[in-house]
């Protein structure tokens, strides 16, 4: 059974709260957040050109985008004044709570309310299953981690809060007694990925996780780590098989063989933060007269977020049971994972049910972002690997990996398997076996940050097989083409890869560029006192999670305007410019609006949907289907690189239904070509050029004479659009207009003309099957990187003197938005391999004292903002679908920096940061 | 309490009593709704809180506003990231990084526009060789983090503003 990335607990039925989100819609005339008005075509919108982002003008103007810009002043229907909470954390996690000392707080300074576990106890909230622990740590309990909430402190007025603040910030308020050490807590997921493949490249696999499914191994009262051991008596018998071939890798890894190089290393990688510049924040507000209450909230998962919520209170006693939640979400000043699936949320609605009437405003500092922020993972890994001394090729690979979950579970478990399947990076070998565990610590919490789990997993293969192939010795990018996985091989979960594999073109690029050419002349020629190295590395990563989904509403009026609304967040990924860019293709116009964040357009559908669409057996889903509302899922989260791929897909179908039947048939009318004519089936043929569709022989038509047509016809001219991909998209057949019409969708609501939307019931449905859960990824894009660096001998100080990454997304919907996140993870790799670092326990962010300045990021003058070179790959086809790759640019940076410091040095750290420090160390 | 009267994008504020430990983040984004400029780390470390300030004499230069107190602007004029465009008309500066997609997220974008800005302004007075155009963007830029570009970008954008506009900015027969 793999992880579930969510916990669709059925809050609606369970609870009797309303998530009322049409309300919004009644709202929108005035300021919601997420919308972003563009300055129309008439106007200067250099989107429309292709030349910058549909949420451009509101950026360089300070326009109100973000969480932490609104009050309550700000949102039309809102009381006017806004209130302020702190929430209170403790910097401890081995001694006993004892309470706060809230003496300083006196007069003027005394806060409103004070909301701590036993006030949660009295009301009856629930802790949704996903966030499971104590919201506040009681009074006589060990804080199950630091950082974890001890109480929310609310004041009315901001000048209050603010001198409250200022007079906690030292943290000593919060007293402890007893030393107990830290609190044992069971592991987040335990999981061994074990493949034997058969004796020719085209045979059956002995045995793979997707041919016998994922296992777990068993756990012993014993001990807080799971039985590795085939034989144990607490052994399952599924895990038992996958466990006895992996000890037969590890056995022929172990034996002693003259023809197989063998490396046995440890690898560790640290905790670091996301470090998004806007510290999360949100505003909430409880209005008793009508039992609802209103969020405005920055999250990647909103409907996540909306969903915890409504749990948390589903079950509260009167009058702190919202009987309706509207939340309204918005733009985010960097995700980066750590907003998705963040507890923060569920403190900021306690906040203004506890002080109803009043809006709150809850926002961290720097200070407070570091010490409760979702973190990446640090971990331990040890890694064996097997390759042919004759041949180059690589045999057997078996590994272990343990990770610090910190916390709360979060989504531990899943980026233990994403970091496991992805072992193996770009190769093709034929024995594998990876053992992982995610464990529960007193640390903060860990979740799924950019690139997660790969970047750790990768990071250490790539730096292990630069090894091997000096230890061969062999060429490192002949080793790694001699291994690579072919466009039609199985991954070591068993499956093959369903979109392009463009390794091999990677790996020549990397060959022959003039950085790899030029390695032993720029080494030779290092100034006196520093040393120069090379470095190379190549990675594949996997976009999506293995349940995605996609809804968007695609609008079009008799003037030819055109307005998307999509379920995806904007984080700075350039969704809603890729949402524009995509449905251009169709209907050739960027949008004049753009709403994104958005989970409140798409009532039309009646979505419903049960289980976990992760876990869920063939015979549950094929029952369930039958209903036509039903989905596997509703909404995603804006994570693993969805973004091009998922999150524009169903405003594409939107579009593409739009134009089909509604300025199809309208261009037909204004060219006056009959129904019959062979020439009306040629939709296909039909080409946009500068905002007319064009047919070879008739008269360019612009878009605002087809949408008017269009609309006086009373043909489509709006589409509701969802879509689910479990590794492939979901399919289905609607009847329009007296035909069948079949897309990648599976729910459609239509427009004609003026009228409102009405639903489609799909005829007929496909979802992928249940059983691509046991798959590895099937979405993958690559990249490879080339870093030359240059060392002081004298202070370690360490230089990036150029750098060359080359990576292919499938078509490109914003190419510079493309070319901008590869810059940024570039960015973000140079931090994580020199720089960043987060003590796990005492001392870490933990206790609330760390900030910038202790804490380094790269900054401009880190980076070869000159001399990196990027090269995008052109689609395959001009049709290509676009592929995520938000995260694999900052994958292969990592390991080739330490390739290059070991080319330079020849030291090869098998930990991270390594800061100057470390290496002047090894040069002394 | 002390008296606090700025001017800010051009417009009188004041005179308003606030406290002295208040800092001029709050004061423009609680008491005023200025919520353009930022706040980041409080620390004066990332720089997204940062505002420009004009001096009587013409010059002018950034500095952070979560560390600084609101009332040592007292007398002051500043500007912030809602007053560079006139009457809807954006600066070929906020253009720019338009055009080059600076910006991802956007919340550091006020902070690298204010400075940017003054940078173009210091060189319009005292222009620099071509030679050392990108050592000077380099110094005036790094003090800005930002977490999604990779700078380049940003850096981009005011070179090539600069670039366009040489006779101004840059050192004649350079």
């Amino acid at each position: 059974m793999r992880p579930s990335r969510r916990e669709f607990l059925k809050w609606v039925s369970a609870s009797g709260i309303t998530l009322s989100l049409s309300r919004l819609g009644a709202a929108k005339a005035a300021v919601l957040p997420p919308r972003a008005q563009l300055p129309g075509r008439g106007g200067w919108n250099p989107a429309a050109n292709g030349a910058g982002r549909i949420d451009g003008v509101a950026k360089v103007t300070g326009a109100k985008l973000y969480a932490s810009d609104f009050r309550a002043s700000d949102l039309p229907g809102w009381p006017q004044n806004t209130s302020h909470a702190i929430l209170v954390r403790a910097p401890d996690a081995t001694h006993v709570y004892t309470g706060m000392d809230l003496a300083r707080l006196s007069g003027a300074l005394k806060p409103s309310v004070v909301v701590t576990a036993a006030d949660l106890d009295k009301i009856g909230t629930r802790v949704p299953a996903f966030y499971a622990g104590d919201l506040f740590c009681p009074v006589g309990k060990t804080p199950i981690y630091m950082g974890q909430p001890v109480a929310l402190l609310i004041f009315e007025t901001f000048d209050a809060f603010d001198r409250a603040r200022l007079a906690l910030r030292d943290g000593t308020f919060v007293t402890f007694g007893e030393e107990t050490g830290p609190v044992a807590m069971p592991d987040y997921g335990a999981y061994r990925f074990t493949r034997v493949a058969g004796a020719t490249p085209d045979a059956l696999d002995v045995y793979s996780p997707i041919l016998a499914g994922w296992v777990s191994p068993g756990r012993s009262q014993m001990s807080p780590l799971p039985v590795w051991s085939p034989l144990a008596k607490e052994t399952p018998a599924l895990y038992s098989k996958a466990a006895a071939h992996g000890e037969k890798i590890r056995g022929e890894l172990a034996a002693k063989n003259p023809n197989l190089l063998m490396l046995d290393r440890e690898f560790e990688t640290q905790s670091v933060d996301p470090m998004f510049l806007e510290p999360e924040a949100g505003l909430a507000w409880y209005s008793g007269k009508d039992e609802s209450l209103e969020l405005v909230l920055g999250v990647q998962s909103p409907y996540d977020a909306a969903d915890a919520i409504a749990h948390m209170l589903g079950k509260a006693r009167a009058p702190f049971k919202p009987a309706r939640i509207n939340a309204q979400f918005t733009y985010l000043g960097g995700g980066f994972g750590g907003r998705d699936h963040t507890p923060f949320v569920l403190y900021v609605a306690l906040a203004a049910m506890f002080f109803p009437n009043h809006p709150v405003r809850l926002a961290h500092d720097r200070y407070q972002q570091f010490q409760a922020g979702i973190k990446r993972h640090a971990f331990k890994m040890r890694s064996r690997i097997g390759v042919d001394r004759a041949t180059g090729k690589m045999l057997a690979f078996a590994a272990d990996h343990v990770l610090d979950g910190g916390g709360l579970a979060n989504l531990s478990g899943q980026v233990a398997t994403v970091a496991a399947t992805a072992a193996i990076g770009i190769y093709d070998i034929p024995k594998v076996d990876v053992t992982t565990v995610a464990l529960h610590s007193r640390g903060v919490t860990a979740g799924s940050m950019r690139c997660y789990g790969t970047l750790q997993s990768m990071t250490a293969l790539e730096v292990l097989v630069d090894e091997v192939a000096t230890a061969l010795p062999l060429d490192p990018i002949e080793f790694r083409r001699r291994n690579l996985l072919k466009p039609n091989g199985r991954t070591m979960a068993g499956n093959t890869y369903s979109v392009s594999v463009r390794t091999p073109e990677i790996l020549d690029k990397l060959e022959k560029h003039p950085i790899w050419q030029q390695r032993a002349q720029q080494k030779s020629a290092a100034r006196p006192g520093t040393l120069v190295g090379t470095g190379v590395a190549c990675v594949t990563k996997d976009y999506g999670t293995g349940a995605d989904c996609s809804l968007a509403r695609v609008e079009l009026s008799a003037e030819g305007r055109i307005t998307i609304y999509c379920d995806h967040v904007e984080m700075g990924n350039g969704i809603g410019t890729a949402l524009a860019n995509r449905v251009a293709i169709y209907l050739g116009a960027v949008a004049d609006e753009v709403s994104v964040a958005r989970i409140d357009s798409y009532d039309v559908l009646g979505l419903v949907t049960s289980g976990d669409s992760y876990t869920m057996d063939q015979k549950t889903q094929d029952k369930a289907e039958k209903d036509p509302r039903w989905v596997p899922a509703i909404s995603s989260a804006t994570s693993a690189s969805i973004g091009a791929h998922v999150g524009t897909h169903s405003a594409a179908e939107a579009a593409r239904v739009i134009f089909r039947f509604g300025l199809w048939p309208a261009a037909l009318e204004l060219w006056s070509i009959a129904a019959n004519d062979p020439r009306a089936k040629d939709w296909a043929k039909a080409q946009w050029k500068d905002g007319h569709l064009m047919m070879s022989g008739l008269a360019p038509l612009p878009l605002p004479l087809l949408a008017a047509k269009a609309h006086a016809r009373n043909l489509v001219t709006g589409a509701v659009a969802h879509g689910f991909s479990r590794w492939e998209w979901s399919r289905a057949r609607f009847p329009i207009n007296g035909e069948q019409y079949r897309a990648e969708i599976d729910a459609l609501a239509v427009r004609k003309g003026n009228a409102a939307f009405a639903r489609i019931d799909r005829v007929s449905v496909r979802f992928p099957p249940t059983v691509n859960n046991q798959s590895g990824n099937t979405y993958t894009s690559a990249c490879g990187a080339l870093v030359r660096v240059e060392i002081e001998r004298a202070t370690g100080a360490l230089r990036i003197g150029n750098a060359y990454t080359v990576f292919e997304c499938g078509r490109a919907l914003v190419p510079e938005v493309v070319l901008g996140q590869a810059q940024g993870g570039f960015a973000m790799a140079v931090g994580y391999a020199l720089l960043e670092t987060l003590p796990p326990f005492e001392g870490g962010p933990g206790n609330g004292q760390w900030n910038l300045g202790q804490y380094l990021v790269a900054r401009g003058s880190d980076l070869p903002l000159r001399d990196l070179e990027l090269e995008l790959l052109p689609p395959l086809t001009p049709d290509e679908p676009p592929k995520g790759i938000a995260e694999v640019v900052m994958i292969p940076v990592v390991p080739a920096i330490l390739n290059a410091i070991f080319d330079a040095t020849g030291h090869r750290f098998q930990s991270l940061p390594v800061t100057a420090n470390l290496l002047k160390g090894v040069l002394a | 309490m002390t008296k606090l009267s700025i001017t800010i994008n051009g417009r009188a504020h004041g005179p308003t009593d606030v406290r002295d430990d208040l800092s001029m983040n709050d004061f423009l984004r609680e008491y005023l709704g200025m919520t353009g400029t930022k706040f980041g780390c409080g620390a004066a470390q990332c720089l997204s809180c940062a505002v420009i300030i004009d001096n009587p004499d013409g010059t002018s230069f950034t500095s952070p506003t979560c560390v600084v107190s609101a009332v040592s602007f007292d007398g002051k004029a500043i500007r912030t990231v809602e007053g560079h465009a006139k009457n809807g008309e954006l600066t070929t500066l906020q253009k720019a990084f338009i055009e080059h997609f600076s910006f991802q997220c956007g919340y550091c974008t006020a902070g690298f526009l204010n400075e940017g800005q003054v940078l173009l302004e210091r060189l319009a007075k005292t222009p620099v060789a071509r030679a050392d155009l990108e050592k000077t963007i380099a110094e005036a830029l790094d003090g800005h983090i930002c977490r999604c570009t990779g700078y380049i970008k940003y850096h981009e954008a005011v070179r090539d503003v600069i670039l366009a506009d040489s006779k101004r900015y840059l050192v004649a027969n350079q």
